[in-house]
């Protein structure tokens, strides 16, 4: 007799359906799997057998032939359990076939019958949702990922019997009551794997250093790129810590996306979804697989994983240098294609680059006589930090050391320890400013200033006067290249946007101005 | 200051080349008169054959370099003396080689040229003992000669530059070239590239002289100055094309460097004899030797104040070096940039006071009561009109 289920494996980030049919006829007992099955799907035959006689179903002493159609598409993960034994009992005549053909089943099974959740499964409940299937059956862990998914029926099935009750017409387990959990931002720190994610870290606790605080708000409000410098213990570690604690919540449009991301690669721990921001911090010795994705058929890279959220590198110069030149087609297109002999991919990565680094390599270069760095070794970290990377980056922001004469205030206390901005200000400051760009930026199907193009600079600039007639002075002496002005001028529209000017002000020009990345110094070769 | 240098004329004084033969060995090569450009012109095989041996020698020349006057005189040696003196085994070979030696073992370059001192026309300053007998001259001899037939000064100085220094440097070859100067120096990191920079865009108005080959860009990573230098200025070089440079070749540039120049400023300089060759070598050929001061804490001022104690010419501006080479008020340097004015000029005066980060500048009692957007909105302009840069760690520069 023949049976077949519906079932979907994953590939990479996408999702392929997955028919599996079983036949049971007249012979020596076995049961055999073809079609592409990874290890896995191979050893489900184990699962799939005690887990039916442990739920007090006959398991069939025939030969049982299972197909995963179609052949040509790789299966891989244990998330085929349920279909494959619902579909051997209907084989068997133990479950009525009908409601196989509008069922997807998703889940692994247990030696006892139980249905454990699998990664993937909001991916899984699109599909499902858009090939038009009246339900998608299971485990009731990862139930209300599914549930985010509009328009589609979940049913929860804790165990193999309860899903052998859905399919004849009975109902699903109930669902789970979520668990209670702790503050969201440490959800996310540990979901992300973020080194430093926690919402217990604020602005506030930065002292002086407001240009660098600045362009922090500055990179979050637009999605700009941002290169903190400085020597050891000016605190560019510290702020970029800090930076998760004020980017701007997540459209719910985005959420799905990164929840789908994370509940793939297996980063999601309750399958609630993700309302902040992905902050990803590989270590620098990471490898160009590592980040960018490619190691294997599916492996996604951490580029992805920042995707709608922050990619922040520690000691950038620390980088290999090709791991750094393979950041360059997603920094350009918010997107990274994979192309490797046994497959190819191409994955989703908008993210905002935030980097930082010391001048040079011992870290004190142009902090008067402290740096020991020969001349070669300051060519080779100048020469590492420029080129196509550096291109791609909005902002630089110098951190200085507090020069040892500091000006005291009326108060008595020190100027350096003047109060930077909390995070809970900043971020109602970023907030405001994604607002009226995604106002203004709605038609063109961009989100952030960072990612508006020529055009668009012509449409939603708004420059003042003055503002125009720097920027037109800085073109006609030839100080500024065409490209440059393009970066500093998207910049500046966030400064505005900031500041909740409609016009972009000559003051928000000279503060980008401030901040951007220089051209090759006289006597020097690259900035 | 010796009378063949003030080629205020434009024309060398014709030297009969007889009376060099004398000193320096067989004539060879006729002479052309008249146009310069013409291809006939070229060293004569003695010369040539100097070239080719100080090239082959060049890694025993290296020994030498430790000791700069050793070296000199090593340089100033004949042919013969030179082989005796580092032939070592090969002496007898070194021979053989040097009687077969032809012109065409001489690798040549396009567009380089070569000149000897038995031409007429071959610069004055270089006949003396120990100097170059022959160049080998990218960007013609017309551009080159035109070039040092204008009053010439050698901006030099440290590798390891400061942004100040490589702004003043900058600065000083900018408005000298303006005013019709020519900037000698030898491609270097740091204070010399800053000077052909400065000076480049003005009529292409400096002379390098390369270590090894006028072909060969040293240090590499300068190639695209180098090529700028040898298509609008002119490039100068001892060794023949395609010789690597060695330690000994930046002494011996140095030499032909600090002869070509009528002042030598040092504008940054460690106080370490290498950094203060140039300086020394002045003193014998008997240019003005100047100097940039600076502050007294840093290490790049040393040498420069170590000059100044001695007696050299303090240089802040290019007037000052107009005045030297022209007596005082005569020649008035070209004004390059106007001087701006008003609250400009108050945010200008405190980035050189060495407030030079936007936190100093808004924070510190310096601008006290102007609004930070002001100051930057100043800076931004500032630095667009090109009157101050951004050196390391985004320090604001005042540029000259």
């Amino acid at each position: 007799m023949l049976a077949r289920a519906l079932t979907y494996t994953i590939e990479g980030l996408h999702t392929r359906a997955v028919n599996v049919e079983v036949d049971i006829r007249a012979g020596l007992p076995s049961f055999t799997i073809v079609g592409l099955a990874d290890a896995a799907v191979r050893e489900a035959r184990e699962r799939v057998r005690a887990a039916i006689l442990n739920s007090g179903y006959d398991f069939p002493e025939r030969r049982i032939t299972a197909n995963l159609a179609p052949g040509d598409v790789p299966k891989a993960g244990p998330g085929l359990d349920l279909a494959l034994a619902c579909a051997v009992l209907a084989a068997s005549g133990q479950l009525p076939p009908e409601r196989l053909e509008s069922h997807a089943l998703f889940g692994e099974l247990s030696l006892d019958g139980e249905v454990r959740p699998c990664h993937g499964t909001l991916a899984i409940a699109q599909a499902a949702r858009e090939e038009g299937l009246h339900a998608l059956v299971l485990a009731g862990a990862r139930a209300r990922e599914a549930a985010l998914v509009e328009g589609l029926h979940v049913a929860v099935a804790e165990r193999l019997a309860s899903a052998a009750r859905v399919l004849s017409g009975g109902p699903g387990d109930p669902l789970p009551a979520p668990r209670p959990h702790d503050k969201e931002s440490e959800r996310l720190g540990e979901a992300a794997g973020s080194s430093g994610g926690s919402g217990h870290l604020d602005l506030a606790d930065v002292r002086g250093q407001s240009q660098a605080v600045e362009a922090l708000i500055l990179a979050a409000a637009g999605e700009h790129n941002l290169l903190l410098s400085g020597p050891p213990g000016t605190g560019k570690t510290m702020l970029a810590q800090r930076l998760p604690s004020i980017l701007p919540p997540l459209t719910r449009a985005e959420a799905i996306e990164v929840t789908r991301i994370h509940s793939i690669t297996g980063l999601l721990e309750d399958g609630e979804l993700i309302d902040r921001r992905p902050f990803r911090a590989p270590h620098h010795s990471i490898t160009t697989a590592g980040l960018v994705g490619g190691a294997r058929r599916g492996w996604v890279g951490e580029v992805v994983l920042a995707h709608r959220g922050v990619l922040f590198l520690d000691e950038l110069s620390e980088f290999a240098r090709s791991t750094l030149d393979a950041l360059r087609q997603p920094l350009e297109d918010g997107r990274v294609a994979i192309v490797r002999a046994s497959h190819s991919a191409v994955y989703p990565a908008r993210f905002a680059l935030i980097a930082a680094t010391n001048p040079c390599p011992c870290g004190y270069h142009g902090e008067g006589e402290q740096c020991r760095c020969g001349e070669a070794d300051l060519a080779r970290h100048r020469r590492r930090l420029s080129g196509p990377l550096l291109d791609r980056i909005d902002l630089i922001a110098h951190l200085q050391r507090p020069g040892a004469r500091r000006t005291t205030r009326a108060d008595g206390r020190d100027q350096a320890d003047a109060p930077a901005i909390s995070s809970v200000e900043a971020r109602e400051r970023v907030v405001r400013a994604r607002e009226r760009q995604s106002t203004r930026l709605h038609e063109e199907g961009v989100s952030a200033n960072a990612h508006m193009d020529a055009p668009m600079l012509r449409r939603h600039m708004a420059l003042s006067e003055g503002a125009e007639q720097l920027l037109r002075g800085a073109q006609e002496r030839g100080t500024m290249s065409a490209r440059g002005i393009a970066r500093v001028l998207r910049v500046a529209r966030t400064a505005a946007d900031l500041d909740g000017s409609a016009r972009t002000r000559e003051q928000d020009v000279a503060l980008v101005l401030s901040l951007r990345a220089q051209e090759a110094g006289k006597g020097r070769r690259a900035a | 200051m010796s009378p063949h240098r003030t080629a205020a004329d434009g024309a060398f004084p014709a030297v009969a080349a007889a009376a060099v033969e004398a000193t320096r060995g067989g004539p060879t090569s006729a002479f052309p008169g008249g146009a310069l450009e013409d291809p006939r012109r070229d060293a004569c095989p003695a010369c040539l054959r100097r070239a080719w041996l100080l090239a082959t020698l060049s890694a025993r020349l290296a020994y030498r370099a430790r000791d700069p006057e050793g070296l000199l005189q090593a340089l100033a040696l004949s042919d013969q003396e030179l082989i005796r003196a580092l032939g070592g085994r090969h002496k007898r070979e070194l021979f053989e080689r040097h009687a077969r030696f032809e012109r065409s073992q001489l690798p040549a370059a396009e567009g380089v040229r070569r000149i000897c001192h038995h031409d007429p026309l071959y610069h004055p300053a270089l006949r003396g003992a120990g100097a170059p007998p022959m160049l080998h001259v990218a960007g013609g001899f017309e551009r080159m000669h035109a070039l040092l037939a204008q009053p010439t000064v050698a901006i030099v100085g440290t590798r390891r530059a400061s942004d100040y220094g490589m702004e003043v440097a900058y600065g000083l070859a900018r408005g000298m070239a303006a005013s019709g100067i020519t900037v000698v120096s030898g491609l270097a990191e740091g204070i010399a590239a800053a000077a052909h920079q400065g000076a480049l865009p003005t009529g292409g108005r400096t002379v390098t002289v390369m270590a090894g080959g006028v072909d060969v860009a040293n240090p590499a990573s300068w190639r695209g100055l180098h090529r700028r230098i040898a298509a609008e200025g002119c490039a100068l070089a001892e060794l023949p094309c395609g010789a690597i440079a060695r330690g000994w070749c930046h002494i011996a540039r140095a030499r032909i460097v600090t002869a070509l120049a009528r002042v030598v400023i040092v504008v940054e300089a460690h106080e370490r004899p290498a950094e203060l060759l140039h300086a020394r070598l002045a003193a014998a050929t008997g240019a003005t030797i100047a100097a940039v001061p600076g502050r007294v804490s840093a290490p790049g001022a040393r040498g420069p104040h170590q000059l100044l104690r001695e007696g050299a010419l303090l240089v802040r501006e290019p007037q000052d070096v107009l005045d030297a080479l022209y007596g005082v008020g005569v020649h008035r340097a070209a004004v390059s940039r106007p001087a701006p004015g008003g609250r400009l000029r108050a945010v200008l005066d405190q980035v050189g006071a060495g407030n030079d980060t936007v936190a100093k500048l808004t924070a510190g009692a310096a601008l006290q009561g102007a609004p930070a957007h002001e100051v930057l909105v100043a800076l931004a302009e500032l630095e667009l009109g090109g009157a101050v840069a951004r050196g390391d760690g985004g320090r604001y520069v005042v540029c000259m």
